[in-house]
C-alpha cells in the first residue's frame, strides 16, 4: 500500500509539472498582487513594514483560491474520477494525496519566494522568518478548506466564483491568525501560541476533511 | 474465480432530471454469462452502467452481487469489478506504462507481464509516449489492456469496441471469450453488434 501511495504521489506530481497552470499561475499572480500593494498605498518602508505581512497573507489566499479551481477539474474531465472512486486505494488517502502535492506545487513556491518579496519590502530578518513559519503551518488548512468547497460545487459552471463565496467566509478564522503572528512578533510578544494553534488546525483539517470530501465527492458523482 | 459469482438486479428504475430513463428492469447473471444492452442514443445504456458499476444510486430497485446488497459492500464489490467508461479514464499526461501502472496501483495488485500485452495490443512502441499523443483507437486499446493484465470477475464496459480496429476487435473478443471461460461475467453495451456472433450473450433491449 506505502508503495501505491508513493507511485500516486510521483505520477501527480508528474501531471502538475506539465500542467504550468497549476504552479506558474498562482506564482505569477502572487508577485504582480504584491507589486500593486506599494502603489495603491504609499512606497513608504515604515508603512510597508507595518502592513506587507497581512498583504501577503491575502495574496496567498487569493492564489491559493485560483489554483485550488482547478483541483480534481481534470479528473473528471477525462473520468479518471471513476477509477479514483473504484480503487482498492481508500478514497480519503487518495484525496489526502492528491491535496498534498496540489500544496507541494502551487502554494510552497510562493511561501519560497516570501523571502524575496520580503526584502523588496524593506522587512526584518525575524519577520520574514515568522511570516514564513506562518504561512507554512497555516496555508495547508486554507488548501484543505478550499478543496471541500470544490468537491462540492465541482462540475458546475462558473465554479470558480461560487467558490470563492463558499470559502472566504470560512478561512477568516486563518487570516486572523496568521496576520496576528506577525503582528505580535513585531512587539516582541511570544508568537507560540497562535502558531500552534494554526498548526493544530491545520492537522485537524488533515485528518478529518478528507474523510469528508470523499463522502461529498461520491454523492455529486452520483448523477 | 469463484463459480459462485453472480450479480441479480431487481426492479431497478432510473429517473434523470425528470425524464425516467428505464424501469422495472430486472435480470440475472451468472458466472460465465455476459449482456449486452442495447438501445438508442439517450435511452440510458451509460447510466445504467454506471449504476450497475455502484457508481450511481438507481431511483428504485436494488442489485445484488453474489447474493449481497451493492450498498452494504461496496469496497468489497468495487474490488471485484473493472468498469470502463466511453472517455476511457486515463491521464492523458502519463504514458502508456504509467497509466497501466497507475491502474495497478490503485487496485493494489502488481502487474506481471506488461511486455507481452502491450505487444499484443501492438502498443509496444509508443509505451513512452503520453497517451494524449495517441489516436482514439490506441486510447481505446490501452483502457482496455487494464481488463486482460488485472483479473477480476465481472467486466462493466461502455461501448469498448469504438474506434478499435479489426485486429484490435478481434483480439478483444478472444479474450472476452477467455474471460467467460474462466467464470467470469460482462455487462456491456455497444451498438455495432455483428462481430459477437461468437459470444453467446444475453440481450437486453431499453426502450426509447
Amino acid at each position: 500500500m506505502l508503495k501505491s501511495i508513493w507511485f500516486i504521489f510521483k505520477t501527480e506530481i508528474l501531471i502538475h509539472i506539465h500542467r504550468s497552470k497549476t504552479w506558474l499561475y498562482p506564482l505569477c499572480f502572487f508577485f504582480i498582487v504584491m507589486i500593486l500593494f506599494p502603489f495603491a498605498f504609499t512606497p513608504d518602508p515604515l508603512f510597508l513594514k507595518k502592513w506587507i505581512p497581512g498583504c501577503i497573507w491575502i495574496a496567498a489566499l487569493f492564489s491559493n483560491l485560483l489554483s485550488i479551481d482547478s483541483f480534481l477539474l481534470n479528473d473528471l474531465e477525462d473520468s479518471h474520477l471513476e477509477q479514483l472512486l473504484l480503487s482498492q486505494l481508500p478514497l480519503p488517502f487518495v484525496l489526502l494525496i492528491k491535496l498534498f502535492v496540489q500544496w507541494i506545487i502551487s502554494i510552497l513556491p510562493i511561501i519560497m519566494m516570501t523571502p524575496v518579496i520580503g526584502l523588496w519590502f524593506h522587512l526584518s530578518f525575524s519577520t520574514i522568518k515568522i511570516l514564513g513559519l506562518s504561512l507554512l503551518v497555516g496555508t495547508p488548512c486554507l488548501t484543505l478548506i478550499s478543496s471541500l468547497g470544490v468537491v462540492l460545487t465541482l462540475g458546475l459552471r462558473q465554479q470558480g466564483m461560487l467558490l470563492c463565496l463558499l470559502i472566504l467566509p470560512l478561512i477568516v478564522p486563518i487570516l486572523i491568525f496568521g496576520t496576528s503572528i506577525t503582528q505580535q512578533a513585531s512587539v516582541n510578544l511570544s508568537t507560540s501560541g497562535p502558531l500552534l494553534f494554526l498548526a493544530g488546525l491545520s492537522l485537524f483539517a488533515a485528518t478529518c476533511l478528507p474523510f469528508a470530501m470523499a463522502a461529498t465527492l461520491r454523492m455529486s458523482c452520483d448523477d | 474465480m469463484n463459480t459462485k459469482t453472480s450479480l441479480h438486479a431487481n426492479h431497478l428504475s432510473c429517473i434523470r432530471q425528470n425524464k425516467p430513463l428505464f424501469s422495472n428492469l430486472s435480470f440475472e447473471l451468472n458466472a460465465g454469462e455476459a449482456l449486452l444492452i442495447k438501445g438508442p442514443n439517450g435511452s440510458g445504456k451509460s447510466s445504467l452502467l454506471r449504476i450497475l458499476a455502484g457508481l450511481a444510486t438507481p431511483t428504485h430497485g436494488e442489485h445484488l452481487w453474489c447474493g449481497e446488497k451493492i450498498e452494504d459492500q461496496r469496497l468489497h464489490y468495487f474490488n471485484h469489478l473493472h468498469y470502463i467508461s466511453h472517455n476511457n479514464g486515463l491521464k492523458l499526461e502519463l504514458s502508456i506504462i504509467e497509466n497501466l501502472q497507475l491502474a495497478a496501483h490503485l487496485a493494489l495488485v502488481q502487474i506481471p507481464d506488461l511486455q507481452t500485452m502491450l505487444s499484443q495490443l501492438q502498443l509496444l512502441a509508443d509505451q513512452q509516449t503520453s497517451v494524449k499523443y495517441l489516436s482514439a483507437g490506441q486510447k481505446r486499446r490501452v483502457a482496455l489492456a487494464k481488463l486482460f493484465l488485472i483479473p477480476k470477475p465481472l467486466w462493466i464496459l461502455d461501448e469498448p469496441l469504438t474506434s478499435l480496429d479489426e485486429t484490435a476487435q478481434h483480439f478483444f473478443i478472444t479474450q472476452l471469450q477467455q474471460h467467460l471461460k474462466q467464470n467470469g461475467i460482462c455487462i456491456m453495451s455497444a451498438h455495432q453488434t455483428d462481430c459477437f456472433h461468437a459470444i453467446p450473450f444475453h440481450q437486453l433491449m431499453l426502450p426509447c
